[in-house]
C-alpha cells in the first residue's frame, strides 16, 4: 500500500484531484501505479496496443507521428497536469493513434484503462466525473489542433488569401 | 481648352515624407527571410538625440520602393544604432532584403503609442507573444532587465511555427538569468526538439497568473492576439490590464493618411499598442 | 456714385454683374488665380478664369442618383448650376503632389532643389456645403499635433468667394447636416445672386481691400429680403434627407448587421464616391525611379477606402470584400468621424450619389439600415 499512497499524494497535487470526494478518488488510485520516466524513453509507439492513460506530474511528453520522408513530427507536448492517452478511455480504435515519447526526465501516473473503463461503467458518478475531465481536456485539444491547422504564422503568399 | 493646374507646388521648407538618412551598420539574421538591421543615422547629432520608447516603430524608406512601418527591437538605451527586425513579405521589405552593409536607407519616427513601462511597475508582467511579435517587444524586455527591481514576476511566452522561426534564441539564456521566466512553443516539432509543442494561449494554464496585479502584453498574428486575450480575461485579468499591439497598411505615422484605421483609431498614432478596453467593442467585428 | 467709399466687414451691398470683372482684375493683379466653374465635357468643372464670360451662363443641373445632365435656357444666372465631379479638394489637397526627387551621389541620395513658388488661389463660387468640407478638411490636414505643408501652404493663402444655394440639386441634403444652403461664415466675400445684381457681404479684412475702387450699392431692404425668400425656399425644396439621429451609434452599434452584405452586393467598389466627395482624405505615396536607379521621385495621391491595396499588409487585406469596405466607408463618414475630429464627415452635397454608377443613394441606405434595426 506504501506505493497506492505516493499515487495518492501525487495526484492530490493537481488541483482537479482535489475537488474529487475520498471515496471516488480511490477507485482511481487503487488502478494507478506511479511510473518514472528517462528522457528519450518511448512510452509507446503508433499502432501499440498498450491500455494505459497517463498523467504527467513532472517532465514532459511529446506526441508524434511518423510520417514516411519526413521523420518524426512532434504535434504536442504534454506537460504536468495534463494528460494523454485519453483515446484509450473510449476507444473507437483499439490501438494508439500517436507515438508518445518524453522529452524531459520526469513521473507519470499510469491508470489503467481497462479497469478505469469498468470503473466509471459500474459507478456513474464517478464516470461523469472522468469524462466531464476528459471532454475539457479534448476541448482544449481540439483548440490547438484548430490554430496549429490554421497555421497562424503563414504569411499572405503562402495561404493565398488574396 | 480648359485644363486644372496640374502642377502642384509645395514650399521647399516644408516637406512631407522627408526622410532622415541613415547608414546599414550591420545585418543579423533571424529566421528564414527575417534580419535585423542595426541603423545609423548619418548625421551624428540626429544619431545622439533620438530617443524612443518600447513598442514605437520608424517608417524604414528604400528610394524607389517606398516606406514601410518596422517597430524598433533594439535597446532603447543603446543611443549607437537602431534595431529594426524585418520580415521580407512586401515590395519595400523584399529590396530591404537587398541591402548592404554600408547602404543608406531614409528613416522617419518614432511614431506611435508604446508599452506602458511606467505603469506597470511593481506589477507582475506576462508578455504572450508569437512569430514576429517579439521584435516589437524586446525593447520592452532590456527595460524590464534593466529596471529588474521595479517589476514583480516576468513571463515571456513565446511561440512560433517552428524552432527555426524563432526569434533571438541565443538571449534566452541571458533573460533567464535576469529572472525572466522565458517559455518557448512551437506549432510543430521535430524529432530534436525537445520543448514545448502548441500554441501560445493553451500554456496560459501552467502560470499563475494573479489577475490584481498582472499586466498582460501581446502581439503577434491576430488571430493568436484573440485566443491570449480570450485565455488572459478568462484568468479574469481585467480589460485594462491587457496591452495589445497590432499592425496595419501604414503611409504616413501621423494620423494623415488614413490607411491603418481601426474605427476611430488612427493606428499609427492612438496605436499600435492598445490598452484593450480602447478596442474591445470592435475587436471581433469581421474585416474592420 | 462714390467709388471712394469701401464697404466695411459685414455689411451686404450690390454691385453690377459685369463689375464682378473688376473683381477678378483686382485678384489676378494681387497674385491670385481665381478658379472658377466652367463647362468641360457636358459637366460642371473648377479651373482657371479670366472674365465672367469664362463662367456657364443660364445653365443649371439635373442630378439623381447615377446621373448628372445640364440643361439650358432657362435662366441667364451663373451661380445657379450645381458642381459635378470637382470640388475644391484638387487644390487644396491636389490629387497627386510631387514630395521631393532625390538623386544618387555615390551610396547617398541628394535632394534636389524645387524651383516653382506656391500658387495663391482666389475660389469663385464656394458653396455652403463646399465651405463645411473645407472646414471639415481643415481639422484634418491641419491639427494641434500634425500639419500638412502640402494643405496648409494652399489653405493659408487662398481667397474664399462664397455663394449661396439657391437652387439646390436633386441629390443635395446639406439640410439635414446642417451645412446650407446659407452660407454662414469663413469667407472673404459671399455672394448671392439675382437676375440683375450680385449681392455680396464682405467678411474680412481682404474681402474689403478686394473692393477698393469697385463699384457697388448698399443692399436694400427689398434686396436683403429677396435674398432671404431664395434661401428659405431652396431650404424648402431640399427634399432629400438624411436623418442624423443617434447616427454614429445607429452604425456602430449595428457593424455586424447582415444589411451591410445588401449594400456589398451592389456596390462595385469603384471609389467614385470617395474621389468626389469633398471630404474624403486618405492617400498613398507612389515612387517612380528612373530606369538607371539614379533619380526618383516621390509623391503624394488620392487613395480610397475601396482600393484593394488600400488596408493589404503583411498579415493579408484587412478588408478583403467589398461589404467591409463600404461598412468602413460609410461608418467612417456617419460614425467614427465624429469621434476623430468632433463633427460627421458628410456635409450633404450628394456628389457620391450622383457620381454612383450602382446609384447606391447614401440617404437612402442609413434609412434602410435604420428601418432594419428599428424592426
Amino acid at each position: 500500500m506504501e506505493t497506492k499512497t505516493e499515487v495518492l499524494q501525487e495526484l492530490q497535487k493537481i488541483p482537479w484531484f482535489k475537488e474529487i470526494k475520498p471515496e471516488l478518488l480511490q477507485k482511481i488510485v487503487a488502478i494507478a501505479h506511479l511510473r518514472p520516466i528517462k528522457l528519450g524513453e518511448i512510452l509507446f509507439r503508433e499502432g501499440d496496443k498498450e491500455d494505459f492513460l497517463y498523467i504527467v506530474i513532472e517532465g514532459r511528453i511529446a506526441l508524434d507521428i511518423f510520417i514516411p520522408h519526413r521523420g518524426k513530427l512532434r504535434i504536442y507536448t504534454v506537460e504536468p497536469w495534463d494528460l494523454f492517452g485519453w483515446s484509450s478511455v473510449t476507444p473507437a480504435i483499439h490501438q494508439r493513434t500517436a507515438g508518445a515519447t518524453a522529452v524531459l526526465d520526469g513521473l507519470v501516473v499510469a491508470i489503467d484503462s481497462s479497469k478505469l473503463r469498468q470503473a466509471c461503467e459500474e459507478d456513474h458518478e464517478l464516470g461523469y466525473l472522468v469524462m466531464r475531465r476528459l471532454m475539457n481536456i479534448v476541448a482544449g485539444r481540439l483548440l490547438v489542433t484548430r490554430l496549429q491547422l490554421i497555421d497562424m504564422f503563414a504569411s499572405p503568399e503562402e495561404t493565398n488569401a488574396n | 481648352m480648359i485644363d486644372s493646374p496640374e502642377k502642384i507646388l509645395v514650399p521647399q521648407s516644408e516637406l512631407l515624407l522627408s526622410p532622415h538618412w541613415a547608414e546599414v551598420m550591420d545585418i543579423t539574421p533571424e529566421a528564414e527571410g527575417i534580419s535585423t538591421y542595426w541603423l545609423r543615422f548619418t548625421d551624428p547629432v540626429e544619431q545622439e538625440t533620438f530617443r524612443f520608447e518600447p513598442g514605437q516603430f520608424n517608417m524604414v524608406y528604400l528610394p524607389g520602393f517606398g516606406e514601410s512601418a518596422i517597430s524598433i527591437s533594439s535597446d532603447p538605451n543603446d543611443h549607437e544604432k537602431l534595431g529594426h527586425t524585418i520580415r521580407f513579405v512586401g515590395n519595400v521589405t523584399r529590396a530591404v532584403s537587398r541591402l548592404k552593409v554600408g547602404d543608406i536607407v531614409g528613416l522617419r519616427g518614432p511614431f506611435g503609442t508604446y508599452w506602458p513601462m511606467r505603469e506597470m511597475e511593481g506589477k507582475d508582467v506576462f508578455i504572450s507573444c508569437g512569430g514576429i511579435g517579439l521584435p516589437p517587444l524586446r525593447p520592452a524586455i532590456y527595460h524590464i532587465i534593466r529596471n529588474r527591481e521595479k517589476y514583480g514576476k516576468v513571463t515571456l511566452l513565446y511561440g512560433s511555427r517552428t524552432s527555426s522561426d524563432l526569434m533571438f534564441p541565443k538571449e534566452y539564456e541571458s533573460w533567464r538569468n535576469a529572472n525572466i521566466d522565458v517559455e518557448v512553443t512551437v506549432d510543430r516539432g521535430d524529432a530534436n526538439w525537445n520543448g514545448r509543442v502548441g500554441v501560445v494561449p493553451m500554456w496560459f494554464y501552467q502560470f499563475r497568473i494573479d489577475p490584481r496585479k498582472t499586466a498582460v502584453l501581446t502581439c503577434g498574428p491576430e488571430i493568436m492576439i484573440r485566443f491570449v486575450i480570450y485565455e488572459a480575461m478568462a484568468r479574469r485579468v481585467p480589460v485594462e490590464s491587457i496591452y495589445v499591439s497590432l499592425e496595419r497598411n501604414m503611409k504616413c505615422g501621423q494620423g494623415s493618411c488614413g490607411h491603418c484605421q481601426m474605427g476611430p483609431y488612427f493606428i499609427c498614432k492612438d496605436g499600435p499598442v492598445f490598452r484593450f478596453d480602447e478596442l474591445q467593442s470592435f475587436f471581433n467585428v469581421e474585416e474592420f | 456714385m462714390p467709388t471712394e467709399r469701401i464697404p466695411e466687414i459685414g455689411s451686404t451691398v450690390t454691385i453690377q454683374k459685369p463689375a464682378f470683372n473688376s473683381i477678378l482684375s483686382r485678384l489676378k493683379e494681387d497674385g491670385y488665380l481665381p478658379i472658377g466653374p466652367r463647362l468641360k465635357d457636358e459637366a460642371l468643372v473648377y479651373a482657371p478664369i479670366d472674365k465672367i464670360e469664362d463662367l456657364p451662363q443660364g445653365v443649371s443641373t439635373v442630378q439623381k442618383p447615377g446621373y448628372y445632365r445640364l440643361t439650358r435656357g432657362k435662366h441667364m444666372r451663373y451661380f445657379d448650376i450645381i458642381p459635378g465631379a470637382h470640388s475644391w479638394k484638387q487644390f487644396l489637397f491636389p490629387s497627386r503632389a510631387e514630395l521631393f526627387k532625390l538623386q544618387k551621389n555615390g551610396r547617398e541620395w541628394e535632394r534636389l532643389p524645387e524651383k516653382e513658388e506656391p500658387v495663391n488661389y482666389a475660389f469663385i463660387g464656394v458653396r455652403a456645403c463646399e465651405l463645411a468640407a473645407i472646414q471639415i478638411q481643415d481639422n484634418i490636414f491641419m491639427r494641434s499635433d500634425f500639419t500638412d505643408p502640402i494643405y496648409q501652404a494652399h489653405r493659408k493663402r487662398v481667397f474664399i468667394v462664397s455663394v449661396n444655394c439657391t437652387h439646390p440639386s436633386e441629390t443635395c441634403f446639406c439640410t439635414s447636416m446642417g451645412t446650407g444652403p446659407r452660407v454662414k461664415d469663413s469667407y472673404d466675400l459671399d455672394l448671392t445672386e439675382l437676375d440683375d445684381v450680385f449681392v455680396l457681404t464682405i467678411g474680412s479684412e481682404l474681402g474689403k481691400r478686394l473692393m477698393t475702387g469697385i463699384p457697388f450699392e448698399d443692399a436694400s431692404g427689398y434686396i436683403r429680403t429677396n435674398v432671404e425668400h431664395k434661401l428659405e425656399h431652396a431650404e424648402q425644396q431640399m427634399r432629400r434627407k438624411l436623418d442624423t439621429t443617434d447616427l454614429p451609434e445607429l452604425i456602430l452599434n449595428h457593424l455586424d448587421h447582415p444589411y451591410w452584405n445588401e449594400i456589398g452586393k451592389r456596390c462595385l467598389s469603384c471609389a467614385n464616391c470617395t474621389q468626389v466627395c469633398p471630404t474624403c482624405f486618405c492617400w498613398d505615396t507612389v515612387d517612380e525611379i528612373s530606369l538607371d536607379g539614379q533619380t526618383t521621385g516621390r509623391a503624394r495621391v488620392w487613395d480610397s477606402c475601396f482600393n484593394p491595396g488600400y488596408s493589404y499588409q503583411a498579415g493579408g487585406n484587412t478588408r478583403p470584400t467589398i461589404y467591409s469596405r463600404y461598412r468602413q466607408w460609410m461608418s467612417h463618414k456617419l460614425g467614427t468621424w465624429k469621434q476623430q475630429y468632433g463633427t460627421l464627415g458628410c456635409v450633404g452635397c450628394g456628389r457620391c450619389i450622383t457620381w454612383c454608377p450602382a446609384e447606391i443613394d447614401i440617404t437612402e441606405e442609413v434609412a434602410a439600415l435604420r428601418n432594419e434595426v428599428e424592426r
